[in-house]
């Protein structure tokens, strides 16, 4: 059989009209069987079809239409084109925000995946109390964001917070890791790494309980270093969990409010402010519903190209 | 077969004639006038938010529905809003016309409404109480910031302040007494920090907008203000150029706290309880808040007198809206008239809601056993001016869409607290941010 034949099989068995029986093609009753299934089908799917539609796709065309629209939170507005959207990417504050949300996101996705890999790494050694670890650990991730928040302005707001009075007794001086830029851009991100390495410890563990054993006994006898076992082993066998779990990290953290805006508001003087905090403010503290609502498109945009890209990625781990 | 008897017994003659039936119970129900209120007006209405304790809401239920109405005029409903998406809950409301006849909400959104066509106005009312004596218990002024072009677009509910608060002890200790002008209070804020404690104590971080009411309060005080006599951003002027360098030297003499820009309200009240804030900016509420057991110590400053010789402050009149989605607009007035009659204990009872807008409240023996009550009313009040200062007194639309809790308020207050800008740089910012907000 040929590569294009079984390939063929594959599908046709997969869409349910497969005939590697007899080969004969399908009788009459057959074909109005089938008729009433396919009817049948789209019976019992389209009122969670039409819910769907309801749920997702009208409140993004009416968003959409929003987005072109020079209204506020009390009125329509006019149409406008694609005024907002040519008039939010010419002011530095989209630029901005938009340099800070990369940042964000890069150092939320890669330093919360490599804290959640060193950490199901430790797990899978038999330590005493492994399994009260992994729920402390989880414990960031369970806790409501609003808790964390409010717990972490509580130890780095005030000079006479827990960490200033560390840092000032470590010799580092009155450190402001809230009302400095740099140090409050800092803070968010590391604040970001803490609330997310548990989820990435949780994929990643998976992952691994799913890597063959006798792929790491062979690789030993084969004489390979704990390194080059980690490299050119685990790494690549967990590739298709990493991928999804950098796409899901990837969406939380360009689409976390509640994290910066609980913690700096986007300050001081918005070198914390990200995109979807722009965005918040734009339309409900300045009113301007059309250019806040552009600017969450054009990260929707964002988000589905860098999904699209890392998703061809998984699909080409599945190849190899 | 079970089965076959159960689906028998609801065929779909037997489902129609049940969804029949409900149709034509509901349509009776709607059809009746319901309750004890059988062949009176519709009720109205009436929204309010939780404008103080715990207690403020229960209270303002109860004096809303002891409202008897006369005869053709509609009883009042109560419905309590929360602050969050507030704004959303009323513009859904009243564009759908399901919202309220009456209520409070935001202090700028009655303007808002108003420039929707959605406000009944309130000129009629208040000719009504110009003559049962509740029109001239307003503080003098008061009333008129309410006024547009069009008419009354609301009545004064309650009144949010920003005011000077110290803590006695403190500034004894410092061997300072309480500062009357801009040069004084530097000598104040001078004293205060050989003893570790900061003068010019504020927050503007994460949902604080104190510190940006507080700059623009500064402005005020000195004859200046954001917006001119034609309700334009009038932000770089030599008034407020001159009030903002005030405020800079203070943070860079370091007589502020270097991390009060990203200061929440209750970091702001974690500062004043560890005895950090010696002399700052607040609203009338600092002393009942989180500030722990140095709430006996604090004390309401007088106004400062400004180089140019004026006084001014910085209020918010929160007010009352009609609505002309209302079953009848003699029952929303009726409604009004005996609620502003009837809602003293508001005050009397300490709910914690803000300053009274009526002179008999603020002369009760109750609201008077507060000195610092007393200190707001009889020296603040008189120079308090509003957002549109100082080109006029009345609120307007832009207000709500250019500096009330606006992104670029946030930024010039965090910009100027942060001390890495100068006055006429962040004034000019201001301005162009509100000019691009204005619509």
């Amino acid at each position: 059989m040929t590569t294009e034949s079984v390939t063929g099989a594959l599908k046709r068995a997969r869409s349910g009209v497969g005939n590697a029986g007899s080969g004969r093609p399908p009788s009459n009753r057959e074909r109005r069987r089938r008729v009433t299934h396919s009817r049948a089908f789209v019976f019992f799917v389209l009122p969670s079809l039409i819910l769907l539609v309801l749920l997702n796709l009208y409140p993004v065309i009416y968003a959409g239409l929003q987005s072109l629209r020079n209204g506020d939170l009390l009125s329509a507005g006019n149409f406008v084109g694609l005024n907002n959207y040519i008039a939010m990417v010419q002011t530095p504050a989209f630029w901005h925000a938009a340099l800070f949300t990369v940042v964000f996101t890069l150092v939320g996705v890669f330093g919360s995946w490599a804290i959640g890999l060193a950490l199901a790494l430790l797990l899978r050694t038999r330590i005493p109390a492994g399994g009260l670890f992994k729920v402390l650990l989880l414990l960031p991730w369970v806790v409501p964001v609003v808790v964390s928040a409010t717990s972490w302005n509580w130890l780095v707001a005030t000079p006479q917070s827990p960490l200033p009075i560390l840092a000032e007794a470590l010799g580092l001086g009155n450190v402001l890791f809230l009302a400095n830029p740099l140090l409050a851009q800092v803070t968010v991100c590391v604040f970001k790494v803490w609330i997310s390495f548990p989820f990435m410890m949780m994929m990643m563990s998976s992952a691994l309980a799913s890597v063959d054993v006798n792929v790491y006994e062979a690789s030993k006898v084969d004489g390979a270093t704990a390194f080059q076992t980690f490299g050119r082993i685990t790494l690549p066998m967990i590739s298709r969990s990493t991928y999804i779990s950098w796409i899901l990290m990837t969406i939380f953290c360009v689409n976390d409010f509640p994290s910066i805006f609980l913690l700096t508001g986007g300050g001081p003087v918005n070198s914390t402010q990200t995109l979807v905090v722009l965005a918040y403010s734009t339309v409900f503290q300045n009113f301007q519903t059309g250019p806040g609502v552009a600017i969450a498109f054009m990260m929707t945009i964002v988000l589905v190209i860098i999904a699209t890209l890392l998703y061809r990625q998984i699909r080409k781990v599945n190849i190899e | 077969m079970a089965s076959q008897s159960t689906g028998s017994s609801f065929s779909r003659r037997g489902f129609l004639g049940i969804a029949g039936g409900v149709a034509a119970t509901a349509a009776l129900a709607a059809c009746s006038t319901g309750g004890g209120s059988g062949g009176s007006a519709k009720g109205i209405k009436f929204w309010n938010m939780p404008w103080g304790g715990t207690e403020f809401n229960p209270l303002d239920k109860k004096i809303t529905l002891a409202y008897a109405p006369k005869s053709g005029l509609g009883a009042a409903t109560y419905q309590e809003i929360q602050w969050a998406n507030f704004t959303q809950t009323f513009s859904s409301a009243v564009a759908s016309n399901t919202g309220p006849a009456v209520s409070s909400g935001g202090g700028t959104q009655a303007f808002q409404f108003a420039n929707q066509g959605k406000i009944a106005y309130a000129d009629n009312l208040l000719d009504s109480w110009k003559k049962n004596g509740i029109y001239d218990d307003f503080f003098d002024g008061l009333v008129d910031t309410m006024k547009t072009d069009k008419g009354y677009a609301a009545v004064p509910y309650n009144l949010d302040v920003r005011i000077s608060w110290y803590n006695k002890t403190l500034l004894s200790e410092a061997g300072v007494e309480p500062p009357t002008d801009w040069d004084s209070y530097r000598n104040v804020c001078a004293a205060l920090k050989k003893n570790g404690v900061y003068g010019f104590g504020l927050g503007s971080g994460a949902g604080s907008f104190t510190g940006s009411h507080i700059l623009a309060a500064f402005m005020i005080n000195n004859g200046g203000g954001l917006f001119n006599a034609d309700k334009k951003p009038d932000c770089v002027t030599p008034e407020n150029i001159e009030a903002m360098q005030f405020i800079l030297d203070l943070v860079k003499s370091g007589y502020s706290d270097p991390a009060a820009a990203t200061y929440t309200s209750a970091n702001v009240q974690a500062q004043w309880k560890a005895k950090k804030f010696g002399f700052g900016w607040d609203g009338a509420g600092l002393a009942a808040g989180a500030v722990g057991d140095v709430a006996g110590d604090l004390v309401v400053g007088s106004p400062l007198t400004s180089p140019s010789g004026k006084k001014g402050g910085l209020y918010f009149p929160n007010n009352i809206m009609m609505y002309k989605n209302t079953p009848s607009q003699a029952s929303s007035e009726a409604f009004l008239t005996y609620y502003y009659q009837n809602m003293k204990d508001l005050w009397t009872k300490k709910t914690g809601i803000g300053l009274p807008p009526l002179k008999s409240i603020a002369d009760t023996p109750e609201f008077k056993a507060d000195p610092n009550n007393v200190k707001i009313i009889e020296e603040w009040q008189p120079i308090f001016k509003t957002w549109a200062a100082p080109g006029g007194d009345g609120l307007f639309y832009n207000i709500a869409n250019t500096v009330d809790g606006t992104a670029p308020m946030i930024t010039f207050a965090q910009s100027i607290l942060g001390g890495s800008t100068t006055a006429k740089s962040a004034l000019t910012t201001l301005q162009t941010s509100m000019e691009g907000l204005m619509k």
